[in-house]
């Protein structure tokens, strides 16, 4: 049975259309128009316990607004979503019990104290034991370095320490299920490193994991599923390996010769291959199918026959697949 | 202690220790609230004289002052701005993900915020005791029911504020809605003149409004303007006052949550 569960999942808003200027501002007062546009279109998505789902899409593709609708801070403009059995909008208070929350842009930490002022508030609305916090609070300083910044007013602390102690906010009640929303949002690579061992730890552990991020080194560190969402509905949705089996099927190899490359020359010989020209003269870039030929029978033939001083193969990059499905040149 | 109480307590002491943050809040305000009441001390004084007006004399005058100081203090001091902001930049998403009623836990803060005022209102009060030696209680039924009186104010204030605050979410704006309360509130509570000094018709809409309980009640239960039973009435009134506003509340909270529209991550 799912953890989650949103069917249909629909928000409208309705925004003033207003024409620029002061002219437009003095029409708009007179006579107010607005514009309904749809931020999340019947969107079906179901989790099921323990999974770790990326929710990607561009900029204003409605993940955000996805994720407080599956929160309970936003009211469905039409269909259902279930947590844990639970509407989270009209039964807020008891799923709030269960999950936890990241917003990478909105800090829950209290600005002007302590931060374990901020823990210790959240442990009593949670009812979390002395026990459990205790241990909990070791475990976050042992993977999250918390007890460095635990005696630190928050609006003192470093981008990376606060969403680290954010982080430490969202799990303290040791939720079911949680929502990151762009969780390394402005970090440097140390820390969003240090977040996703810890994020991998958690998965490991059974937590079931929402996490939208435009860092796709986050989602294929951390998730095994992933939903592309895209002008409000549903691109894909599937494991992360198979959107990579499905879509990526051009592999490269560049190879380094021994002496001035021949493009031209080469993609005669070899026409079964793609050829381009690489940064230096010497440079060449192969592509092929992977569908048609094994990387060993391409490096088998290239380097027997062309004798490459180098070679490397370039790993095949979800990002393209995701900014080609962005751009509609993929379908599901 | 329920687990509710043991939040409340902890969002009291959390919002408390917030505004301890800023200390020099405090000395603002007991600058601006001290220098009103001086101000206003002095105008009464010369008004005054050794008559009186409208039943009141210096003497009277001097606690009814220091009264309307008092809750001056605890009211604008308190921190209304923090939650309206919270709503109007977007961080009501985090505190809707949190497993506690709103509302409640807003009246939580707000109080604590308002038992924050507490320092400035007793280093305010012993000083114009000091400088005024103003009147003690009619009685001491009368003291203990003035004290009644001020305890009410917290959730008073709070249901007030509250309901002002939820005008947010369809404004978009809180400066002009909480000049608007605060003037309103400063007008029709006597902390400006006593309603005795405005017209029958005037008195009638002040007293139709939950605003003389901040200053005409107390002081007419302190000053013994009113016997026992007329205080336990004015009481009784402010704690009906308080009642339908946390209702009311309620009823607008489930509308305006309807409104919450927090764009972006």
């Amino acid at each position: 049975m799912p953890i989650l569960e949103a069917r249909s999942l629909t928000k409208t808003f309705r925004r003033p259309d207003k024409a620029p200027g002061f002219k437009g501002a003095l029409k708009h007062l007179a006579q107010r128009r607005y514009k309904t546009y749809t931020a999340v279109d019947a969107i079906d998505l179901a989790i099921e316990p323990g999974e770790s789902v990326a929710y990607v899409g561009p900029n204003g593709a409605g993940k955000s607004t996805t994720v407080k609708l599956l929160t309970g801070i936003l009211r469905p403009s039409e269909g259902t979503v279930r947590v844990m059995g639970r509407d989270p909008h009209t039964e807020r208070i008891a799923n709030a019990h269960d999950i936890g929350v990241l917003f990478g842009q909105r800090t829950q930490l209290w600005w002007d104290l302590p931060v374990e002022e901020s823990l210790k508030l959240l442990k009593h609305m949670y009812g979390v034991s002395d026990a459990d916090y205790k241990a909990r609070i070791a475990k976050f300083d042992e993977l999250l370095d918390l007890g460095e910044f635990m005696p630190s007013l928050a609006r003192t602390l470093s981008l990376g320490q606060r969403m680290r102690a954010d982080l430490a906010c969202a799990l303290i009640h040791a939720p079911k299920m949680v929502y990151l929303d762009e969780p390394t949002i402005g970090l440097d690579i140390s820390v969003k490193d240090r977040l996703r061992a810890f994020l991998r730890e958690l998965v490991d552990e059974g937590t079931t994991l929402l996490l939208t991020s435009h860092d796709l080194a986050d989602i294929e560190e951390v998730c095994e599923r992933i939903v592309v969402i895209d002008k409000g509905t549903v691109a894909y949705d599937g494991p992360i390996q198979q959107l990579k089996a499905h879509y990526i099927t051009t592999k490269a190899v560049n190879l380094i010769l021994e002496g001035p490359a021949d493009v031209p020359a080469l993609a005669e010989k070899f026409p079964e291959y793609g050829w381009a020209a690489g940064e230096a003269p010497s440079e060449v870039v192969v592509t092929y199918e992977s569908n048609r030929f094994t990387t060993a029978e391409v490096l088998g033939g290239l380097t027997a026959q062309l004798a490459p001083r180098d070679l490397s193969l370039s790993e095949p990059s979800i990002e393209d697949v995701i900014r080609r499905l962005y751009a509609g040149e993929l379908t599901r | 202690m329920s687990h509710t109480t043991a939040v409340d307590r902890a969002l009291i002491v959390i919002s408390f220790k917030r505004r301890l943050a800023y200390k020099s809040g405090w000395v603002f305000g007991l600058a601006l609230g001290g220098g009103a009441m001086l101000i206003s001390m002095a105008m009464w004084h010369n008004l005054l004289g050794t008559g009186s007006l409208s039943g009141y004399d210096w003497e009277s005058m001097r606690a009814y002052l220091i009264i309307g100081f008092i809750a001056a203090t605890m009211v604008f001091g308190a921190s209304d701005f923090t939650i309206a902001d919270r709503i109007l930049d977007g961080h009501i998403a985090v505190d809707m993900t949190k497993p506690v009623d709103f509302q409640r836990a807003r009246g939580a803060e707000y109080i604590g915020s308002m038992i924050s005022t507490a320092p400035t209102a007793a280093v305010g009060v012993l000083g114009a005791w000091l400088l005024f030696d103003p009147p003690g209680p009619a009685t001491p039924v009368a003291g203990v029911l003035t004290a009644v009186s001020f305890l009410l104010l917290f959730p008073l204030a709070f249901g007030i504020t509250y309901l002002s605050i939820l005008v947010c979410f369809w404004t978009k704006r809180y400066l002009g809605i909480m000049w608007l309360r605060e003037a309103l509130l400063s007008f029709f509570s006597g902390m400006m003149i006593p309603l005795a000094f405005m017209p029958g018709w005037l008195q009638a809409v002040s007293w139709a409004l939950p605003f003389p309980h901040f200053t005409a009640t107390p002081a007419a239960i302190y000053l013994g303007q009113v016997d026992v039973p007329g205080a336990l009435g004015l009481i009784a009134a402010e704690a009906a006052w308080v009642v339908g506003l946390w209702f009311a509340g309620r009823l607008v909270f489930r509308f305006a949550v309807r409104k919450v529209t927090v764009h972006g991550g």
